[in-house]
């Protein structure tokens, strides 16, 4: 189990939340793609950059929380 | 510019992690013997290396679109747990990063362990130096893949490992007393906005993004994180510590 614990440490990190929401976010992308492939390709960046602001910020806050 | 920008983030990325694994070989060859952190050292760095023969060849054989996509979402992972801690350590809400405390907590976990005597193996040094380099230079091989497994060629990510590894080897020599003059938390900051950015970067180009300005895009994301993250900064810097 310690070295379970270790690997997921190593590849995920900390927290749950920032890879489910990198996960949920890239998921997202390849979903809004499939719906209009055009819109994707010129607003899919800006998508992408506000999506890993808002879960940056949200694991931030939910760490400070966590103290 | 890319390729200065790919230089920079695998040599601080690399500094920073190796910096940390030579604080714990250090600790353990000044508190035990020279001899088994080097053989623990070696041990680590040995596996290490089977690691990236492994995973290298691993992302470049895959697509180009989903090696883009991998490579984004590997950095994505790294960079942002990097940026996550570096937000709360710069506003106050997590204890600095620094080795110096590496150093004395792994000098601390001797304590309650009686060396072994003269010619006889010291394994408790040698787990301890070869769990030390193996956790940091894990970290070390996926980004430095991720980053040199890019289409447009492995040069600046090997180029940056290469300058970052001389510089730290060469400083280890006389290391203590510089170890607590790094600016650890600034620099593991600065390496997640690097990683978060070509993050977000390659995994839009994975996902069929047209970036505004190619290239230039990256310093648009950069500014972008640096902003968001220094506005939570700043917030939380202001606000009551919660008991």
């Amino acid at each position: 189990m310690t070295v379970l614990r270790t690997l997921r440490l190593l590849v995920l990190g900390e927290t749950w939340t920032l890879p489910l929401g990198v996960a949920t976010l890239l998921l997202a992308g390849v979903a809004l793609r499939a719906l209009d492939t055009e819109l994707w390709r010129e607003a899919g960046g800006g998508v992408l950059l506000a999506g890993v602001v808002v879960v940056l910020v949200g694991t931030v806050a939910a760490g400070t929380r966590g103290r | 510019m890319t390729f200065v920008l790919t230089v920079a983030a695998a040599a601080i990325a690399v500094a920073v992690e190796l910096i940390e694994a030579m604080a714990i070989v250090l600790a353990v060859g000044a508190s035990r013997r020279w001899r088994d952190a080097v053989w623990g050292a070696v041990a680590g760095v040995a596996a290490c290396a089977v690691l990236a023969a492994a995973l290298g060849p691993l992302l470049v054989g895959l697509p180009r679109e989903a090696l883009k996509l991998a490579i984004g979402t590997l950095l994505l992972l790294y960079g942002l747990e990097w940026l996550r801690k570096g937000t709360l350590r710069l506003a106050g809400r997590k204890r600095r990063a620094s080795s110096v405390h590496e150093f004395e907590e792994t000098v601390e976990e001797f304590d309650d362990v009686p060396l072994p005597p003269e010619g006889e193996a010291d394994w408790a040094a040698r787990v301890v130096a070869f769990k030390g380099v193996l956790l940091e230079g894990v970290e070390v091989v996926v980004i430095v893949a991720a980053l040199a497994a890019r289409p447009t060629g492995a040069l600046p990510a090997l180029l940056g490992a290469g300058v970052a590894g001389v510089v730290v080897l060469a400083a280890g020599v006389r290391l203590r007393a510089p170890l607590g003059r790094v600016p650890e938390t600034e620099l593991k900051y600065g390496v997640g906005v690097l990683l978060t950015t070509f993050g977000i970067f390659f995994a839009g180009e994975g996902l069929r993004v047209d970036w505004p300005g190619g290239d230039l895009a990256l310093f648009a994301i950069g500014l972008a994180l640096v902003f968001a993250t220094q506005l939570q900064i700043h917030g939380l810097r202001r606000s009551p510590v919660p008991a």
